[in-house]
């Protein structure tokens, strides 16, 4: 009967962990429900973009092979496909900031710096093609920064927002992972000649590393 | 995921645990908890008064202790002085001669610890009643207390210590304090974990406290000690949520910080000295040296992770300023955009819990029905100053700066 009792009064800590357990499963069920759905999220847009990019890609073609006077429709298309781009590539940036349960944000953002290299390579097309009618900024940055660095990152990518906040469609900015580990990425940090990160390269010719205010980076437009 | 990750994730998976713990034994005994033993025999007790430069208090300490209910055959007062330096030895002798109960022990300044060992050597008493000079037993206190020793196996019964000062705001929090202190104590009773016999007012049987050799002189919480001693072997330890005691507490930051290093230190020397005993005696080594052990590596260990996400927020911010003469301008400041996370559901869920855990606490003591904003000030507040002084003993730990505390 003792016993009963002591064995009873002791049971309190076996339903407190089990009771943790549940706590703890259910926060991790909610983490990667919102992790899936998030993943899900930049997929069903990748998919989207993935068009988009072919379309503005045979569009090109097109151009190249038929009416040098359609610059105008080519360019405006290049420039909505690299705001939405920029724009769903800060979601990621900010999703990544959050601890994750998988490495599925990863792989999505490596499809995204794909596909902004596939603009990128439109754009430089596009420009010679059509007289240079805007100017292309690449910003090459590290995925893995220390304090410096993310220091300079954080406030070279507020400094670029305002360049192509104040040039409007003069400008297709491109941030992208220099270090992110994909073949084309590397291929063009060797080929500008680019030696660490953060650096923006404007119009394939002009390489900027460190600080630069938004008047001096502006300087280098055409 | 970051190895980090897996260290936030013990250190809420540990506190979610615990505070689950508590609510549990709350719900589960709630109504029993002023409950107090059947008294069947009345013991000789003898009350233990240390005293160092206690003029201001003794007086009106030991009237309480006259005054308590208890019939006077069966009570003896020992007053130790431990070498005073003001008028205390001269208050006691006046009491002595007034009161045929009352015995003075005068001796030269040497700690708490063996003034009590001293006192213990002559009491004749069942049960040794340890009473701080500046604290106040109720009435019925003694009474509420003593029907635990019925059970062969109570080395020790404790009471729930209440603040007599309520003169400024930090006595005020530390009202709200001493009753999940006390609270939290008492639900650890109900599962044979009492793991501190405070200083204002505990009870020791006489017989087992003179085989473990008495209070540890080079401890310098003595009670903590003295506690874990009893239980390491194999005797319980209790509680007795109605007895009460009022004693006045540290009135400045500095006195409070000064009374919780040694608390601190006290409770890091008991665990250095008791480790052993872990996973090995039943409660004792499967909760009690556990349970410290956590709360010293969960404080420490959420301030350093605390810093760290502070570092990593906003560190990189600041130190951008020195890139740029008008970095303010191209700050992104505070992002209130945030993402779900796993970290953050822990986070908010531990933070809900701790404050329904405060909130039953209170309710539950001489606090009461307190506001959500007095719990949040308590938590957000008064909790957080917990880190200055544990900081503080390991730090006097490491460096083996303790011998301002020995005396």
């Amino acid at each position: 009967m003792v016993h009963q009792i002591e064995k009873r009064k002791f049971l309190v800590f076996l339903e407190s962990f089990t009771l943790t357990v549940l706590i703890f499963l259910l926060g991790i069920f909610l983490g990667l429900f919102f992790e899936m759905y998030r993943v899900q999220s930049i997929s069903d847009n990748y998919a989207n973009y993935e068009i988009q990019s072919l379309d503005l890609k045979l569009q090109n073609y097109y151009y190249q092979i038929m009416d040098k006077n359609s610059c105008e429709s080519a360019i405006e298309q290049n420039f909505i496909f690299a705001d939405d781009l920029y724009k769903d590539g800060l979601r990621i940036e900010k999703y990544e900031e959050a601890e994750q349960l998988t490495k599925n944000i990863i792989t999505e953002k490596k499809r995204y710096v794909l596909l902004k290299t596939e603009l990128w390579l439109n754009s430089i097309i596009l420009k010679e093609k059509c007289g240079n009618p805007f100017n292309t900024v690449v910003y090459f940055y590290s995925n893995n920064p220390d304090l410096t660095t993310d220091a300079q990152q954080d406030i070279i990518s507020n400094i670029l927002g305002e360049v192509k906040k104040n040039a409007g469609d003069k400008v297709v900015l491109l941030p992208i992972a220099g270090d992110i580990g994909l073949g084309i990425v590397d291929l063009q940090v060797r080929n500008y000649d680019i030696n660490s990160f953060p650096a923006v390269l404007i119009n394939e010719n002009e390489v900027l590393y460190g600080v630069h205010d938004a008047d001096e980076i502006s300087g280098y437009l055409n | 995921m970051d190895g980090i990750n897996y260290v936030y994730f013990f250190m809420f998976f540990m506190g979610i645990f615990l505070v689950n713990l508590f609510i549990i034994l709350h719900k589960k005994n709630q109504y029993r908890l002023f409950d107090s033993p059947k008294v069947t025999k009345i013991y000789s007790v003898s009350f233990l008064v240390p005293a160092y430069n206690e003029e201001g208090n003794l007086e009106n300490t030991v009237k309480a202790i006259i005054d308590i209910d208890y019939p006077e055959n069966k009570k003896e007062i020992i007053i130790i002085n431990d070498g005073s330096k003001d008028s205390t030895l001269k208050i006691a002798k006046k009491l002595e001669k007034k009161h045929s109960n009352i015995i003075v022990l005068d001796k030269k300044n040497s700690g708490k610890a063996d003034s009590l060992n001293k006192g213990i050597e002559i009491a004749k008493g069942e049960l040794l009643a340890v009473v701080d000079a500046d604290s106040y037993p109720k009435r019925d206190a003694l009474m509420k207390m003593i029907g635990h020793f019925d059970d062969n196996k109570t080395g020790a019964v404790t009471s729930r210590v209440l603040v007599k000062n309520k003169t400024n705001l930090l006595c005020r929090y530390q009202i709200l304090d001493y009753s999940i202190i006390a609270w939290t104590r008492k639900l650890l009773d109900f599962v044979d974990s009492v793991y501190v016999t405070n200083g204002p007012l505990s009870v020791y049987r006489t017989d087992y406290v003179r085989k473990i050799g008495g209070f540890d002189p080079k401890n310098v919480t003595e009670d903590i000690e003295i506690t874990w001693h009893l239980l390491s072997k194999g005797y319980q330890t209790r509680m007795s949520y109605s007895a009460i005691v009022h004693t006045n507490v540290p009135t400045s930051l500095k006195e409070w910080i000064k009374q919780r290093v040694r608390w601190n230190l006290g409770g890091i020397q008991t665990l250095v000295k008791y480790w052993r005993d872990m996973f090995k005696k039943r409660a004792f080594g499967f909760f009690v040296v556990p349970y410290v052990a956590l709360s010293f590596i969960l404080a420490v260990l959420g301030f350093i992770l605390l810093l760290r996400y502070l570092w990593i927020k906003g560190a990189s911010k600041v130190y951008s300023l020195f890139f740029v003469q008008n970095g303010f301008k191209y700050l992104k400041y505070i992002n209130l955009d945030i993402s779900f996370t796993v970290l953050l559901f822990f986070g908010i869920t531990f933070f809900i819990l701790a404050i329904v855990h405060y909130k039953m606490g209170f309710k539950s003591s001489e606090a009461g029905n307190k506001s959500i904003l007095n719990i949040l000030s308590y938590t957000l507040i008064y909790r957080p100053l917990y880190i200055i002084p544990l900081l503080l003993s390991f730090y006097k730990m490491l460096t083996g700066d303790i011998r301002w505390y020995t005396k």
